[in-house]
């Protein structure tokens, strides 16, 4: 188990070393002086003192040997420079806007894990009754619906039409907490509500998967109550595709919340995002895609061994 | 070729075909102009010139919404295309040359899924700014992995199978086979990717052009289109509202032909997948009604009564079990044998409750000895009632002992869950009690073994487990469905000897049914036989008598073509064996008459007009005109 | 009678597991196996799983690549041919396998699985094709109408004969019938070891025929060797194999064999069989052996001559005689 757990680790450790390899040589790579291109707005060239000075503040001066180490060793100090827009420190920004998307992501998890899960079993143990028919052909639609459209199909409605929930915005929960919560319930469920699509049908698969396996008549054939069956040798063995499934969303969450909170003004790291990207801050953009990449790398090895811990099997290969 | 499409394929095909007609051809046959801004008309409601009305630069509606999914369509299209051929070719050199290319394909893609899909996009963005271009060369980036993974797993599966070895065997050359033989076999797989891409891609493609970041204005896009509506959304809901309805549509159905897609190419995914037994049991009303269970000879265990099992079809219901009478009495092993197809799984399963739900039982019925005392009949029972029968009063060993134990528990716990099921002891009893059944069983330091997984242990040690479990209802009856065919001859020999030694020495008085297609087994193991041929038993009687001097002649043929019946023979002196010509009658195609006539030597023009009885001699019976006791042969062929 | 197929010191292992950092586990599949087949002989493998005889199978006709050894077929050495050169030299050597569900492409009709194999070498091309392809389909007991169906639509024992069919279409000298009627029913069983002693009857093909039925080893092969983790156990005529076995491992096994006969007290065997990752010294057979000796773990026995044709690994010559 522990050497297990230790492969694991040092293969995360790896990853995390390859993708700031990845993010560091997308700038070599680029045609042309990386400088100039991020400072080359709808053809309109740049001014040779505008790129001189970019090149110095982006250390591309320098040899590239030694922007590499420096940038690793920045980097892994939580350090990634200044922003080239307003020269204030990455990090610091980060640190504000990441715990607001942290919030939203994981309570939307709770949410979805704890209606699709139970959805998700039922339709499995029901395939093809009325219940799942009419649960996936809704999943089927909401899987269609991409997260920005169905938030401001929400804020139309609730916001506008309705006039129950506010249409956006943040408010602290020290500030005002009843004020955080309402912001905070249509972002959850617009989140909440495409991760629960994938969680639905990754049950729904799984259970039907594992129903199907001989175990499972072994254990009607000792005599077990129905519900013993289902719990312990349907769901549990359901359960480590599922979790797998769910580590791999977390990761892509934090990319595609990006929309979500932008729809809904959620001051996390998207709105820090985007505004980088229309500006072209390419530090900015690259420290946060580093750190996502690094939440998802981190997710992902605690899946894989909270699946271990649920198969046997898996700690041998 | 639609025609040639299956049933499932048609509608999402239809709906896809449409949709990508309008959006190529809608464009050319109308004449408003997406981009041509009417300040005046700003936000007009529809009119006969504007069927969706204009947009708040005044700009026509339904010409955006065309033009726009043109655009997205395009750019899905260019990106799951080229994703789609350089990952396929990826995955396949991977597969195909293996080392270093297996590598870097499975590493490549690893990476590439460290990073959300849109913030890889954003990235490239933030370098090379806002653009069709560089849409499609990031989605192909972002794809392209996941298309070598796909084709890099589904190669090797593909190549592992014996069709590929032997076209290596042939000498074919290895571009051939790679393009011939593994491609066209991993296409499936291949195409659901493809949809999934052309759906992910246009998710990306009007997120990104939501954010501004993607198509460039005024080029019209569905993102764009609802950015620019969203601050009127108030005053003008359509502009939300249409290029929301035209996405969602667009994507749906998309996803709905990739699902329908995966269904039609592999039906596990599909609603009709699964062993049925986990549905709820129903109490069958029409066996209720046919009275209280009889009360069966004190030494009756069980006995199956004239049991009709049929599957239900639209053109009427296709017979599988036609009229099994089988009595199963103490201290006795049963033997129940014939080929694939026979039925013989069938009948054990019905009598454990255990039938897949898609069969229904056609008549007859099955009466147990309960350990309480007193007869029941299995179909009057309830849920409850037949989960306290299994495992305690009748219990079951199954073939497969790599798969019948699950894998992710302990065979300890799954012991004691079976002992608790039926008695109700601590869990620290129950483990005394199984390190006990384990060390009965033969399997040696019992007391550390209990805490292995099933992985752990050989096949024949689990078969082992699964016969303790079996033992620790203390049944009656314990039915082992061909307990010892996934195992090697002398675990097998191992296997048989401790079924009888525990026969003897544990449960005393224990009934058996084994169910195999072995006739050596059997006459080792068996007091009584029953010979079963497609549905129905055709010769039954004391095991040694049969097998001595069968009566049918399926029987006879069976033991014929045995060559461990007959070592005198050798293939090189010329000898043959008595081989059964044809194969045996599936379901539905049974011959009228004898079902076994076809393929009978001694067949008569009599055998095919009606259906023999299970004609009784003494203790024994074939299902024969010609056997002894069946009414006289020669006066029926006069007759006829 | 000089041999068709002459296989010496034939030795594979096989990684297995994870690869540790230094070191790479292996697993020993065979272990200096030698073996001969003369033209027109039946050459009987038996053993459990684990014994290494679908290994020798596939690396004799050099589907896998063995370690050490001498593969010479018809005088040549196969492992000294260029790739061209063994794609051409395969013509002259087939294989059956076990399972009749995957051994045939589900995408191709019988015709076309026969026409790819008559392609490879260039055979019965033009107007020749149909009458061969007929000829062939018939060969194996199917009616011409079968050539253009596809798999899904036989049964077990008809995709069986299609894999013969296909094997024979390319007029090999030899086979290799890996477990070819393993999955197949009783009844469907005896029609294909039928088919195949026909074939070696009319048309003197060799063939190695792999199983782990002793009794329908014995009736098909006219030599049988029974291997055991990898090893040559015995060696010998099928019937002396069969009835009179020098080696406690055929003896067991023999012993072990369901059989309608009532036959003399059962050897037991004690034990699990070793893995193949860590087998036992000396004798790899002397853990689950009676008749183990002190001596047995000393050094690996050597095949040796005991009388009639049979050669014997067990050092003893005070038991089973």
């Amino acid at each position: 188990m522990t050497s297990y757990v230790l492969r694991r680790l040092t293969t995360a450790l790896v990853m995390l070393w390859v993708v700031g390899t990845i993010v560091f040589s997308v700038l070599l790579i680029v045609p042309g002086d990386p400088a100039e291109l991020l400072l080359t707005t709808g053809g309109a060239d740049a001014s040779t003192d505008a790129v001189e000075n970019l090149r110095k503040k982006m250390g591309l001066d320098r040899p590239v040997a030694e922007q590499y180490v420096s940038f690793l060793a920045d980097t892994a100090r939580f350090d990634f420079g200044d922003s080239l827009i307003d020269g204030t420190p990455i990090s610091e920004t980060i640190a504000l806007r990441l715990p607001r998307t942290l919030e939203l992501i994981a309570v939307s998890m709770v949410v979805a894990l704890a209606l699709a899960i139970p959805a998700g079993t039922y339709a499995g143990l029901n395939a093809g009754k009325r219940f799942d028919r009419a649960a996936s052909a809704v999943n089927a639609l909401f899987t269609s619906i991409p997260g920005f459209v169905s938030g401001t199909l929400f804020i139309y409605l609730f916001a506008q039409v309705l006039r129950i929930l506010p249409a956006g915005g943040y408010v602290a929960f020290a500030q005002d907490p009843w004020m955080h919560v309402q912001m905070l319930i249509l972002p959850t469920v617009t989140v909440a509500l495409h991760l629960m699509t994938i969680i639905f049908r990754m049950t729904r698969a799984s259970v039907l998967e594992m129903r199907a396996h001989d175990w499972v008549r072994t254990g009607i054939a000792k005599g077990l109550r129905r519900r013993q069956v289902v719990r312990r040798h349907i769901l549990r063995n359901a359960l480590g595709p599922v979790i797998t499934v769910v580590g791999l969303q977390l990761g892509i969450l934090l990319g595609s919340t990006v929309l979500v909170e932008f729809v809904y003004n959620w001051p996390g790291l998207s709105g820090f995002l985007v505004s980088s990207v229309q500006q072209r801050d390419y530090p900015s953009v690259r420290a946060v895609i580093l750190t996502v990449a690094a939440i998802f790398i981190a997710i992902n090895f605690l899946v894989e061994v909270a699946y271990s811990l649920l198969d046997p099997r898996i700690r041998l290969t | 070729m639609s025609l040639s499409l299956p049933k499932p394929m048609r509608l999402p095909s239809l709906i896809l075909l449409a949709l990508v007609m309008t959006l190529v051809f809608g464009p050319m046959i109308m004449s408003a102009d997406p981009i041509s801004i009417s300040v005046k008309d700003r936000m007009a409601l529809p009119s006969w010139s504007h069927w969706l009305g204009q947009d708040e630069f005044g700009r026509d509606r339904l010409a955006r919404v065309l033009y726009g999914g043109r655009v997205s369509l395009t750019v899905a299209f260019l990106a799951s295309v080229i994703a789609c051929v350089v990952g396929t070719l990826f995955g396949l050199i991977g597969a195909y040359f293996r080392g270093p290319f297996e590598f870097v394909t499975m590493r490549l893609s690893d990476v590439v899924l460290c990073f959300p899909p849109i913030l890889l996009a954003l990235l490239v963005v933030t370098l090379f700014g806002p653009g069709v271009t560089t849409l499609v060369a990031v989605l192909s980036v972002l794809y392209f992995p996941a298309f070598a993974r796909i084709a890099f797993s589904e190669a090797l599966r593909v190549a592992a199978l014996d069709f590929v070895e032997a076209a290596r065997a042939l000498g074919a050359a290895p571009r051939r086979i790679v393009l011939r033989t593994v491609l066209p076999n991993i296409l499936g797989p291949i195409s659901v990717q493809f949809s999934l891409t052309a759906a992910a891609s246009i998710t990306i493609e009007s997120g990104l052009s939501f954010l501004g970041l993607g198509v460039v204005p005024p080029a019209p896009s569905w993102g764009q289109m609802i950015r620019g509506a969203r601050a009127f959304m108030n005053q003008d809901p359509t502009g939300i509202l249409v290029p929301c309805a035209a996405l969602t549509l667009t994507i749906w159905s998309i996803n709905f032909f990739c699902d329908r897609l995966r269904d039609t190419l592999d039906p596990k995914h599909g609603e009709s997948a699964g062993k049925d037994e986990i549905a709820k049991a129903r109490a069958d009303a029409a066996a209720a009604a046919a009275g209280p269970a009889q009360i069966l000879d004190a030494d009756v265990v069980a006995q199956v009564k004239d049991l009709r099992l049929a599957l239900p079809r639209p053109e009427g219901p296709l017979a599988l079990i036609d009229g099994v009478t089988l009595t199963l009495r103490q201290n006795e092993c049963t033997a129940l044998v014939g080929e694939s197809g026979s039925g013989k799984s069938l009948t054990s399963l019905a009598l454990m409750g255990l039938l897949p739900s898609a069969i229904r039982p056609a008549g007859g019925r099955i009466l147990i000895h309960r350990k309480t005392g007193g007869t029941v009949d299995l179909a009057t029972l309830g849920e409850r009632e037949t989960e306290d029968l299994r495992g305690n009063d009748v219990a079951m060993i199954f073939q497969e002992p790599m798969t019948s134990l699950n894998p992710i528990h302990r065979i300890g716990a799954q012991m004691i869950e079976a002992i608790r099921a039926h008695k109700a002891i601590s869990a620290e009893e129950a483990r005394a009690r199984a390190v006990e059944l384990l060390d009965l069983v033969g399997i040696p330091e019992a007391g550390r073994r209990i805490d292995s997984y099933p992985h752990e242990l050989s096949g024949g040690m689990r078969q082992r487990v699964m016969i303790a479990m079996a033992l620790s209802g203390e049944p009656k009856l314990m039915i082992a469905d061909e307990p010892t065919t996934a195992l090697d001859v002398t675990i097998q020999a191992e296997i048989v000897e401790l079924l009888q030694r525990l026969r003897q020495e544990y449960a005393a008085g224990m009934s058996l049914l084994f169910i195999s297609h072995n006739l050596g087994i059997v006459a080792e193991i068996a007091d009584q036989i029953a010979v079963m041929y497609a549905g129905e038993v055709v010769e039954q009687g004391p095991a040694a008598e049969v097998l001595a001097t069968p009566h049918h002649p399926y029987t006879r043929a069976l033991l014929d073509s045995m060559p461990s019946a007959h070592e005198d023979l050798h293939s090189s002196r010329g000898d043959r064996l008595a081989a059964i010509a044809g194969t045996p009658a599936r379901p539905e195609a049974r011959p009228s008459g004898c079902a076994f006539r076809d393929r009978c030597p001694q067949a008569r023009p009599c055998c095919a007009e009606s259906r023999p009885e299970l004609y009784p001699t003494g203790t024994r019976a074939a299902r024969c005109f010609f056997a002894p006791g069946a009414d006289q042969p020669q006066e029926r062929e006069a007759g006829a | 009678m000089t041999a068709l197929l002459e296989v010496s010191d034939l030795s594979k292992a096989y990684p297995v597991g994870r690869r540790g950092l230094f070191r790479r586990r292996t697993m020993q599949a065979l272990a200096g196996v030698s073996l001969s087949i003369a033209p027109g002989e039946v050459l009987g493998l038996v053993g459990e799983s684990g014994s290494g005889k679908s290994t020798i199978g596939k690396a004799v006709l050099r589907l896998i690549e063995p370690e050490t050894g001498s593969i010479r077929f018809d005088g040549r050495d196969l492992r000294a041919l260029s790739t061209e050169e063994l794609r051409a030299a395969r013509k002259d050597m087939q294989i059956i396998f076990q399972d009749p569900y995957a051994s045939l492409d589900p995408r191709k009709t019988v015709r076309a699985a026969l026409a790819e194999a008559l392609d490879t070498h260039g055979l019965h091309t033009g107007q020749r094709r149909t009458p061969r392809l007929n000829e062939l389909v018939q060969m194996v007991g199917l009616s011409p109408q079968a050539l253009d169906r596809r798999p899904h639509e036989f049964s077990g024992g008809q995709r069986q004969r299609i894999g013969i069919a296909r094997a024979l279409a390319v007029e090999p000298r030899f086979i290799v019938a890996d477990e070819a009627v393993s999955a197949l029913d009783v009844s469907i069983q005896a029609q294909i070891l039928n088919l195949l002693a026909d074939l070696r009857a009319r048309t003197g093909i060799s063939i190695l025929f792999i199983s782990h039925d002793l009794s329908v080893v014995r009736f098909i092969s006219d030599r049988v060797m029974v291997l055991y983790l990898g090893r040559v156990m015995e060696l010998g005529p099928a019937d002396r194999i069969h009835f009179a076995p020098r080696h406690p491992y055929t003896a067991a096994l023999v012993s072990a064999e369901p059989s309608l006969a009532p036959r003399q007290a059962r050897i037991r065997l004690t034990g699990e069989i070793p893995s193949p990752m860590n087998p036992p010294s000396g004798c790899v057979f002397r853990t689950r052996c009676p008749y183990a000796l002190p001596e047995c773990a000393q050094a690996v026995p050597a095949l040796r001559p005991a009388g009639e044709g049979q050669l014997t690994a067990c050092i003893r010559d005070d038991i089973l005689s």
